[in-house]
Formats: structure tokens, C-alpha cells, sequence
């Protein structure tokens, strides 16, 4: 039963962290960036769970991921520069963030709903500007130090220490999404996104289960905020923007919804084209983001994920 | 089921991608890393910093001592202190880059610091106007302004000509809360009375309501600062179409008549006082040279104060390298108290602050003989440094 | 007394520009049911090429208005069949990143036109001066801005209710399937609609260019405060559109004269208590992402 569950779970996620462990060896000197992609898949994962399996449209994550950041930094700066507390405090802030809006905001549906998520992220952004003694305002929340990882490893200059961090943190959360998507929370979840309807119909408290999974989520994106917070050792005002929302939402619809590897998938297609189009020829990198988006919507429907599908159909079935 | 392996090859296989061929630092090049918004809203600060330094290299060739001195641009799109600092990682690791330079943003900047205090690399600020930076790292110099550094002689200027009460009215976020502090200090200092401190949201777009209550207020003038861009383009619009230009409410402004956003701002913006440390309208031969080298490189391009920030900053480079080659801490000891003759005046690199002291002009938007509009700079407080350092 | 007044004719003027610029995605919204994130594309291609007209070609104002509304109507059409066709009865989501990316290629194509800075059109002499109103004075352009939302509003109300394309639009808004059995071209009235609701967000965003200025990140700048009229008027409502582009623009003006400190804090609280209790919106046609 278990070494199933190991084999079904626990082999992808675990190539996940090989995968990483190579580009880590084979992109010495671009650990900087691999970094940020790494941070950016546990963001744009906590949006799958929300949008791909809770059906919450949202454009307003970074409600949460910013709360994360500002409260893993604060915490850095003035309580304890443990950086697995951090973590904790970070996650924990997110959520809380999550539960309290989500209770206002998940009452809506549609159109409504979008503009609730982002209402929360602009109020947010407005307190944490006005805020500027705690939290520097505009010129960013800085003074933060980091006390070496588990007592021994450095956050180093090239940033080795934060990326294995940083990618260690995402296998983890990988492991728990998957566990959690065949777990009864996550299939009520996939039901409620199908048919609410229904799901009411069988006896399943709809709202509550959206709240519950969209503070999870809230506490995902909290993480990624406080890692960020941490490996960059500055927080700024840009963490709660909408472009960051939205840019996050597009990520996980060109890699494709509802599927865990459509998030990591999406998000390292999504920051490394625009890595290489925004160096080759900054003032023009959108046309590309631009074509590549329509590309994917005329050409390749379900996302990039949906390549598989079409292959598979293209070699006959076997997959 | 997912095939997993064949996604994590292509996975693997597009960050291959990523990642370009690791190139060995050449023993005669001396490479300089410059990290600015090239693309988003605020792409024209990369473009006005390249067309700074494309022109000072083409006016003072790429070598210096036998050194070649080479460019790399980064972008940052926005004000991204993570994306600014992997940048500047990935430029101090691989590229090796001996001096880094840019930076619009002061969390950009910030998030810079921990990593040139260990590489000892000298960091040339173009713009970041925040005066507490410098203090951050001892690598920090500065060819920008300050808030303080302008808003302070506008303050003084204006009591000067006899206005007594002043509305401030700024965007409400760090930069804008320092040229209020500033003018307001030094406004009550000489004994100016601030009638009124309007603190307007960033996101606004109707100035409207700000105007109606500058009004009500009894200010002589209105002192404004707000970022350039939409921002100032509706706030200088608002100041004509509230009346408070034809009910004599002086206007005392800094960059809001910056001269990539004047030919939109069009004859509303005749006749706007402000004070700043650049106007590509500066009569001197060393401007002109600017002026004319920049018209040759690209005929649409205009001079402002990035473009110049962007100049200075090349020289001051060149400085460095011509007195210390590689060694960091050499280096920024040969700049301190270095004095040279910019497009905008006279200058020098304060010893203390590492931040440019310069002149501040008053000037006011003018038409010139083609009918275009310019800066007049009319008045001139000489050999002004960052008023702001010890606050 | 004076508060009021002011808040109310400057909160009217911003209201009839974001009216103007939002109604033609409401009614594209309600009919078509794609989220057109793109819509205030259609506001920079228009205030772009006025600016290409006045500014750097010296056409009259008079003259270059009807002209760019005019081009942006057109070039829709063609838009309509060849991007957004494909994208009727396809996933909201698939929608978003269709739109998305439409935005990203009209902000490069301005952007590689013109470069970021902002785009300025000139008024021509008769906008620029101002009007006494005895408590305060009112730029002229305001008036005008007021006056052609007003006319803008009045042509709507007629063209859906008192003409015979109205007929077919409120059909096919009501449901399509049946609008089709009955012999409505439903094609033609979603391209006409479209291209309708285009010129019009040109309009809004040539006329309210004082405002908000216009340059190539105008459709992400301006993204969220247009999704917020749609989301509070309801979806395919004009009334509900104008009801709330005029509550918010209100809503917005009177923070800023009251408590400017907390404007934006005012703003997106007040929206969202609006939303929290009316989450269909005014209209009460609530559109499902």
C-alpha cells in the first residue's frame, strides 16, 4: 500500500528534486534566478489549488504572498533570524490573511469574486505604503539578516544555500499538494469546482470547504512570500501588486489548471522566455509573451499540459 | 498518468537554455554591470541611461589606461529588489563585473548592498533618490539627486520671493514624503508657513479635488512632487484647469516639467517654476557637446536628468578605473572628493555622503525660437549637497 | 455646501469617462460572455492614434477624433473574427490568456511605435478654457466630457431600446440559442457589438485623456479600475454600467476631497462592501468565471 503510494507519488516529486539538483550543479552562476523561478512555482501552486482545484477565480493572490513576505521579514528583522520560523510565521500569516478575506470574499462568484481578491490585494499594498515605519514604505523592508540554515549553512553570496532551500521547499510542498489532492478535502474540492451544485446537494458544506482551501492556499502563497523575503533579504511594496497576481495566473494557465505539473511546468516556460526575450531585446520581450500566449490559446487549448494529451493521441494511445 | 521524465527533460532542456556559455572575463576588459527597468512602464529610464552612456563612450572612447570598459545592461523591469539582486548576483559571479551601475528604484538598490559589501565592488546610483542608501553600503555612489537636494533650495527660493504660505501637495509614498519634509523644514526654518500638507494617493488620476482644497487653503503657491510619468502629466494639467494658475497660486514643482514628458505637457506647462539639478537647456560648451553627441546617436533621443545622471556616472566610472583598475576599495577612495565639469554644471563627489554635490536651478518653462518647450533655468544655488544625510 | 458641489461635478466628469471607457465590455461581457481583458486596448490604440494625428501629423482635433474612433470601430471588426471568434463557448480561463495576450501585443505594438512616454493630444483652443459656474469654475473639457457621456448614454438607451438591432442584441443577451431560432444573426450582432463597444472605449479614452493619460501600459494601468465598473454594474447592463462608473467615480472623487490620506484604502473597502452585498452587481446578472 504504502510503496504504491510511493510509487505513484513519490517518483515524480522526487525527479522534481533530482531535476533541481542538476541544474543546480549545471547553472552555477544563474542560481540567483533559478531561485526565483523556484519560489515562483510554490506561488503559482498555491494559485492552481485556488483556481484548478477549488474553481476560485482569483487575481488577488499576492494578498497573501506579500503578507507572508512582510511578516517572515519583520520577524527576521526584530524577533529571530531562524529562517525555518520564518517560514512558519510566514505561511501562518498568509493564511490567516487567507481565512480572514476568504470568509467576505468567497460569499461572491465571477466577475464579483475576481474584483473581491483584488480589492483585498490594493488594500493591502495602500496599508502596508502607509504603514512606512514598520515596514519602510516604498524604499522596501530591509535590514533583514538570516541566521544560517539549521545552525551550519550560510546564505551565501552566490546563493547556493538559498536555492537548495528554496528548492527543498518546493519538493516539500509538492508532496504535500499531491497528498492532498487524493486526500477527501482535495476530491471534495474537485467536485465542488464540477458541480457545487451538487456537491450541496450530497452534503457537503460548499463555502466552508472553499474557505478551507483557499486559506491553504493563502498559507502556500505565504510561504513562497517569506521565502522570498528571505533569500532576497528586502521586502517591497511590489510583493502585493496585481501585476504579480496576474502574471502568476498566466503562468498557471499556459502550463495548464488542475494539474500540479502544469504549475511548475507553466511557470519555468513562462520566467525563462521571458529571462531570454527581456535580454535579447528588452524594449520588444511582450511581442514574444504576447504570441507565445496566443499561440498556446489557438494552437495548444488545455494549456501547455495539453501537449501531452495531443502526443499522446498522435502516437496512438500509448501514454 | 503523467509521464513526468519526459516533461523533466524538457524541464531540464529549457533551463539549459537559460543559461549561455560561461564567458572568462577578458584580463584587459574591465566590465561594468548597469541594472535599470528596460522594459515595462518605466522602460525609458534603461533607454535614457544606455543613450548616457553610449555617448560618453563615444565621446571618450572605450579604453582607458589600455583598459577596455564595457557595458552590460540588465533589466529589472520595475521596482523588483528580487529580481535586481539575482541580477546583480549573475553579474558579479559570471560576468565578474569590476563596477555595477543604475538603478531607479531605492528597494533596487537596497537589495543590492549585502552583495557589493562582499565583493567590495564600487556601485554607481544613477537615480535612486532615497538619501539613507549610501549609508548602507560604503560601495555606494551617487550621480542622481535627492529629494532633499532640491526641495530644500526650492523652499528657500520661494521665501525668498516673498511667498509666505505654501500648500505641499505630494504622492503619497516614500520619495513624495521626503520632498515634504524637505521643503517644509526648510520652509519654516527661514519661517514659512506649510498652510496646508496634501498626501495624494499614487494611484490617483483626477487632481481635481487636491486643486479645489489647495484652493480653499490660502496657500501663495503650491510646492508638488509626484512621480514623472501620468502622474505629473494630470497633477500640471489639474493646476491650469482648477484656475489656480489664473487665481496666482504659484507653482514650485522639482521634476514635473522633466523633459521626456514636457512636449505632452504642452502650453499648460508655460511659465511652471521648479527646481532641479538639470535642464537639457544648461548654457555651457560641455552641455552642448552632451546635446549635440546625444543628437547624433539617435535624433529622437532627449537629454534629461537620467540621461545626464546616466553620463556622470559613466565618467565617474572611467575615474575609477583610470585611478584604481579593479580594486574596489581604491577605487571609491579615488572618487571622494572627485570634481569634474558635467552637462549640468559644476560637480564633486561629497567625501562623506559619496553623493554628488551639485548646483540647483530655478528654472521655468519657456518656448524656445522653434517653438519648442524648455527649462529656463533663471537662478542658480551654487554647490548644493544631500540635505537629507543626517536625518 | 461647497464640498458637495465639487465633489459632485468632478465626480461626474471622472464617472462619465470610465462609463464610456468600461460600457462596451459590459455589454460585450453580457453578450458574448468573454472576459475581454484587452477592452482598454482598445482606449490606447484610439488615444495612439490621435496622438499620431494632432500631435505629430497637426490634423485638427475636430477632424481627428471621428477619424480615430472611426479606425479603432473598424479595426475591430477584423479583430473580432480572426481572435475572438475562436474564443466563444471556450474555458473563462483560456479566455483570460487569449485577452492577456492580445493586451501584451497591442502595449508592444504602441510601445515599439511610440516608446513608454506618455502620448500627448493637444485640445484645440475651444476645449482648453474654462467656465464660471458662480461657486467654481469648470474646464471646458469637462463639460464636453460630461455632455458627450450624457449623449453617449442617450444613444445606447435609444439604439437598444427603440431600434430593431436593440431587439436582436437584448435577444441574443437573454439567450442565444433561442435568438438563433428565431432567425437572429447573432454573428453579426456580436461583431457589430464589438466593434460598437471598441469605438467607444476610443472615445472614453481620447476624451479622458486629461485624466488618464495615455501611454503604451494603459491597458494594465487602468485594468483593474475597468473591471471594477463592469463587476459592480453587472454584467450586459448599460444602466448598470453608468450607475456604476458614476458610483464609483463619486465614490472616488469624494475620498479624495474628504480623506485623501486613505484614498485608495476608501476606495477598494467601499468597493468591496458594494460587492460583498450586491455580488451579481447593480444589474443583478452576475457572470460566473
Amino acid at each position: 500500500m504504502f510503496e504504491a503510494w510511493l510509487g505513484r507519488m513519490g517518483a515524480p516529486v522526487a525527479l522534481l528534486g533530482v531535476v533541481g539538483l542538476i541544474a543546480f550543479f549545471a547553472f552555477p552562476y544563474d542560481l540567483g534566478f533559478l531561485t526565483r523561478i523556484l519560489i515562483m512555482m510554490i506561488f503559482v501552486l498555491s494559485i492552481d489549488l485556488v483556481l484548478g482545484y477549488g474553481g476560485i477565480a482569483t487575481l488577488g493572490q499576492a494578498a497573501m504572498y506579500g503578507t507572508g513576505a512582510y511578516a517572515a521579514g519583520l520577524f527576521a528583522v526584530h524577533i529571530s533570524a531562524n529562517p525555518l520560523l520564518g517560514l512558519l510565521i510566514g505561511a501562518g500569516a498568509g493564511a490567516g490573511v487567507a481565512f480572514l478575506s476568504g470568509l467576505i470574499v468567497l460569499r461572491a462568484h465571477g466577475l464579483g469574486l475576481l474584483m473581491l481578491t483584488i480589492a483585498v490585494a490594493q488594500i493591502l499594498h495602500e496599508i502596508a505604503n502607509k504603514a512606512r515605519v514598520v515596514t519602510g514604505g516604498a524604499d522596501g523592508l530591509s535590514g533583514i539578516r538570516m541566521a544560517p540554515l539549521f545552525g551550519r549553512w550560510h546564505f551565501d553570496f552566490i546563493g547556493q544555500t538559498g536555492y537548495l532551500y528554496a528548492l527543498a521547499v518546493l519538493v516539500l510542498v509538492m508532496v504535500f499538494l499531491r497528498a492532498l489532492c487524493v486526500a477527501p478535502l482535495g476530491l471534495t474540492a474537485r467536485g465542488i469546482h464540477e458541480s457545487p451544485v451538487r456537491m450541496a446537494a450530497i452534503g457537503v458544506p460548499v463555502y466552508g470547504r472553499r474557505v478551507l482551501i483557499y486559506t491553504i492556499a493563502g498559507g502556500l502563497a505565504g510561504l513562497a512570500g517569506a521565502l522570498s523575503a528571505q533569500v532576497t533579504a528586502l521586502v517591497s511594496l511590489q510583493v502585493f501588486s496585481f501585476s504579480l497576481s496576474a502574471e502568476a495566473v498566466v503562468m498557471l494557465i499556459l502550463g495548464g489548471t488542475g494539474r500540479l505539473w502544469g504549475a511548475i511546468f507553466g511557470t519555468a516556460i513562462f520566467m525563462v522566455i521571458h529571462h531570454l526575450a527581456a535580454t535579447a531585446d528588452p524594449y520588444n520581450w511582450l511581442f514574444v509573451i504576447g504570441i507565445l500566449l496566443l499561440g498556446v490559446v489557438y494552437f495548444i487549448p488545455g494549456g501547455l499540459m495539453g501537449v501531452r494529451q495531443r502526443l499522446r493521441i498522435l502516437f496512438g494511445g500509448q501514454g | 498518468m503523467i509521464r513526468p521524465k519526459l516533461f523533466m527533460a524538457l524541464l531540464a532542456g529549457v533551463v539549459l537554455l537559460a543559461s549561455g556559455a560561461v564567458a572568462p572575463a577578458g584580463a584587459d576588459v574591465i566590465k561594468v554591470g548597469v541594472i535599470a527597468p528596460f522594459s515595462g512602464p518605466f522602460a525609458i529610464w534603461g533607454k535614457q541611461f544606455q543613450d548616457g552612456i553610449t555617448v560618453y563612450q563615444a565621446q571618450h572612447g572605450t579604453q582607458v589606461d589600455g583598459q577596455t570598459v564595457e557595458f552590460l545592461y540588465r533589466d529589472s523591469g520595475g521596482p523588483n529588489p528580487d529580481v535586481a539582486k539575482s541580477l546583480a548576483q549573475e553579474l558579479l559571479v559570471r560576468e565578474r563585473v569590476d563596477y555595477l551601475g543604475g538603478f531607479v528604484f531605492t528597494p533596487n538598490a537596497l537589495a543590492v548592498a549585502p552583495l557589493i559589501d562582499q565583493s567590495q565592488t564600487p556601485t554607481v546610483i544613477f537615480n535612486a533618490a532615497t538619501s539613507a542608501i549610501n549609508a548602507r553600503s560604503p560601495f555606494f555612489l551617487r550621480t542622481g539627486f535627492t529629494l532633499w537636494q532640491v526641495s530644500v533650495p526650492m523652499a528657500q527660493w520661494a521665501y525668498d520671493q516673498g511667498l509666505r504660505a505654501v500648500a505641499t501637495s505630494v504622492s503619497d509614498y516614500g520619495p513624495g514624503l521626503d520632498a515634504e519634509a524637505a521643503f517644509a523644514s526648510a520652509f519654516q526654518a527661514r519661517g514659512g508657513v506649510v498652510v496646508d500638507a496634501i498626501r495624494m494617493p499614487l494611484s490617483s488620476t483626477d487632481f481635481a479635488p487636491f486643486m479645489q482644497r489647495i484652493k480653499a487653503s490660502g496657500a501663495d503657491a503650491v510646492f508638488g512632487f509626484l512621480p514623472a510619468g501620468p502622474p505629473t502629466y494630470a497633477f500640471t494639467k489639474a493646476y491650469n484647469d482648477a484656475g489656480l494658475r489664473a487665481a496666482g497660486i504659484g507653482f514650485l514643482g522639482t521634476g514635473e516639467t522633466d523633459e521626456t514628458t514636457l512636449d505632452a505637457l504642452g502650453d499648460a506647462a508655460l511659465g511652471l517654476n521648479t527646481a532641479y539639478h538639470y535642464s537639457a537647456a544648461h548654457p555651457s560648451s560641455v552641455n552642448k557637446a552632451f546635446i549635440n553627441a546625444l543628437a547624433l546617436h539617435d535624433p529622437r533621443a532627449v537629454a534629461n536628468m537620467a540621461s545626464v545622471g546616466a553620463y556622470d556616472g559613466a565618467h565617474l566610472i572611467y575615474e575609477m578605473v583610470a585611478a584604481a583598475k579593479r580594486d574596489g576599495p581604491g577605487a571609491v577612495a579615488a572618487a571622494k572628493g572627485l570634481a569634474w565639469e558635467s552637462p549640468r554644471g559644476p560637480v564633486l563627489i561629497d567625501p562623506e555622503t559619496r553623493h554628488i554635490t551639485q548646483n540647483v536651478y530655478i528654472r521655468v518653462v519657456d518656448k524656445d525660437a522653434t517653438g519648442r518647450l524648455f527649462n529656463r533655468e533663471f537662478a542658480t544655488i551654487e554647490a548644493q549637497p544631500d540635505h537629507g544625510w543626517n536625518r | 455646501m461647497g464640498m458637495v458641489f465639487n465633489i459632485a461635478l468632478d465626480g461626474l466628469s471622472y464617472g462619465m469617462v470610465l462609463f464610456m471607457i468600461s460600457v462596451g465590455l459590459s455589454v460585450t461581457l453580457g453578450l458574448m460572455r468573454v472576459i475581454n481583458l484587452a477592452h482598454g486596448g482598445f482606449a490606447l490604440l484610439g488615444g495612439a492614434l490621435m496622438h499620431g494625428l494632432t500631435f505629430q501629423l497637426g490634423w485638427p482635433f475636430a477632424l481627428a477624433l471621428p477619424v480615430s474612433v472611426l479606425s479603432v470601430t473598424l479595426i475591430a471588426l477584423p479583430m473580432e473574427y480572426v481572435f475572438f471568434r475562436p474564443l466563444y463557448g471556450k474555458g473563462d480561463l483560456t479566455q483570460v490568456l487569449a485577452t492577456i495576450g492580445l493586451t501584451f501585443l497591442m502595449i508592444a505594438f504602441v510601445n515599439w511605435l511610440y516608446g513608454s512616454a506618455l502620448l500627448g493630444i493637444p485640445l484645440p483652443p475651444s476645449l482648453r478654457g474654462t467656465v464660471d459656474l458662480g461657486l467654481r469654475t469648470l474646464p471646458v473639457q469637462r463639460v464636453a466630457v460630461i455632455v458627450t457621456g450624457m449623449v453617449v448614454l442617450g444613444a445606447l438607451y435609444g439604439l437598444i431600446e427603440r431600434t430593431r438591432f436593440g431587439i436582436w442584441l437584448r435577444a441574443s443577451v437573454d439567450n442565444r440559442a433561442a435568438a438563433e431560432a428565431l432567425g437572429i444573426n447573432t454573428r453579426w450582432v456580436f461583431a457589430a457589438t464589438f466593434a460598437l463597444g471598441a469605438g467607444l472605449a476610443a472615445l472614453g479614452g481620447v476624451l479622458g485623456a486629461e485624466l488618464m493619460p495615455i501611454e503604451a501600459y494603459y491597458p494594465l494601468r487602468y485594468l483593474v479600475v475597468i473591471l471594477a465598473v463592469v463587476a459592480v454594474g453587472g454584467m450586459g447592463s448599460v444602466w448598470g454600467a453608468w450607475f456604476a462608473a458614476l458610483g464609483l467615480g463619486l465614490i472616488d472623487t469624494a475620498a479624495r476631497y474628504a480623506l485623501p490620506d486613505f484614498g485608495t484604502i476608501f476606495f477598494f473597502a467601499a468597493l468591496i462592501v458594494v460587492l460583498a452585498l450586491r455580488p451579481q452587481g447593480l444589474s443583478g446578472r452576475a457572470y460566473d468565471v
